[in-house]
């Protein structure tokens, strides 16, 4: 077996496309009546430091970095991870956390103490 | 200041480190392989080429474009690419396994020229991944610390990039130093367990993905809590886990992929091909 002949690239390229159309064709845009969270970086800074949110439903945090550094907001325990410009505001949503602490931290300013997301 | 010096040289070190592994492994595989692989090596450094250049457009895209895209095809994008890799990564290692001894003696009889002709390609697409994933986030990271710098601080800014750079060449220098001071075997085995751990953190970010977008069922909550030994959430841990695919508080279908990783690796490691088994030198 050949390894990475440009058949099997081919192939898996048109795997990524066909996951690709799926997911867009699928994809359900956020609903207008999920709550929404924010947290703002600013340099290294996160506010909130812990934020309460609703466990085992969906609602969507609101991304905003208001420094002049890009940030990178991360999380293993989330399984998130997103890149921020400067000024930028994003959003994600997050669906179905079990009740618990989840910890997310600003990966492009690690001096900063990890801030906490609780789910209750 | 010092620490934000510090935080800048630790992260283009880490960024770099990853796509390091995987490159410096694959050359100094092709290396021992000495004769014959010459043109081997330029798709390795094509690939590299190609990827700075992906990672620079990707680092683009993703700070003016921001959310124009949904957010659901930015993490099919990403899915996509890890799962890509972490499969390209688990053939390399096998065919390695399957051919490296051989290699070399194949190619000067010209036998499995045009099989490893193709492979190379393997070659390019895994170095063009590789650095185009963590070099996207470097530029963006680079160019947003050193626009936000000024004067002095923003000399000392580039200073600390490129100390953390240097330092990721020291790695990737200590690889390929690896190479010729262990004996082959002893570093073959070595690289072939990390790059089967890199590949199974990939695959473990991919899974989360797929999680997230409801493709794949969780199928349990936390099935334990070990992050009062080693959390993932934080710098360390975070590092483990983007190298080994760790998890504190893993859920049903991240267990069974794991597990179901290692197996099909395992199995597929120890059932080498009868030809290159009768082939391979015992020494």
């Amino acid at each position: 077996m050949a390894l990475g002949s440009p058949a099997l690239v081919s192939r898996l390229l048109a795997g990524f496309v066909a996951a690709t159309l799926v997911v867009a064709a699928t994809s359900v845009p956020a609903r207008a009546d999920d709550p929404v969270f924010r947290i703002e970086f600013s340099d290294g800074k996160m506010t909130p430091q812990r934020l309460d949110v609703p466990a085992n439903t969906r609602f969507k945090l609101e991304l905003v970095n208001s420094g002049t550094t890009p940030a990178e907001f991360e999380s293993v325990e989330l399984r998130k991870e997103k890149v921020i410009a400067p000024g930028v505001t994003t959003s994600m949503v997050i669906k179905n956390l079990d009740p618990g602490e989840y910890h997310f931290f600003d990966d492009f300013h690690l001096d900063t103490p990890p801030a906490l997301l609780v789910a209750k | 200041m010092s620490s934000q010096l510090g935080n800048v040289v630790f992260i283009i070190w880490r960024e770099s480190v990853e796509a390091l592994l995987v490159i410096g492994i694959l050359s100094a595989w092709l290396t021992h392989q000495g004769a014959g692989v010459g043109r081997a090596k330029a798709y390795l450094w094509s690939g590299v080429g190609a990827g700075l250049v992906v990672a620079v457009l990707l680092g683009w895209a993703l700070v003016t474009l921001g959310d124009t895209l949904p957010e659901e095809t930015q993490q099919a994008y990403q899915a996509t690419v890890v799962l890509v890799a972490a499969a390209l990564i688990v053939q390399m290692v096998i065919w390695m396994r399957r051919h490296g001894r051989t290699l070399k003696r194949e190619l000067e009889t010209s036998l499995s020229e045009a099989a490893a002709q193709s492979s190379w390609w393997g070659v390019f697409v895994l170095a063009l991944i590789a650095v185009a994933r963590e070099g996207s986030e470097t530029a963006i990271f680079l160019y947003g610390t050193l626009s936000a710098g000024s004067g002095s601080g923003l000399l000392a800014l580039i200073g600390a990039a490129a100390v953390g750079f240097a330092l990721a060449l020291a790695t990737y220098g200590l690889l390929q130093l690896g190479g010729r001071v262990l004996s082959w075997r002893v570093f073959f085995r070595v690289t072939e367990v990390m790059l089967l751990f890199l590949a199974a953190a990939l695959l473990m970010t991919g899974i989360g993905i797929l999680i997230d977008l409801e493709l794949l069922p969780a199928l349990t909550g936390k099935l334990w809590d070990t992050s009062w030994l080693l959390s993932d959430g934080g710098t360390v841990g975070g590092m483990v886990s983007a190298l080994t695919g760790y998890r504190a508080r893993p859920v049903g279908i991240e267990v069974i992929a794991f597990v179901g990783y290692w197996v099909v690796v395992l199995w597929l490691l120890s059932t080498p091909r009868s030809i290159t088994a009768t082939a391979r030198p015992t020494a």
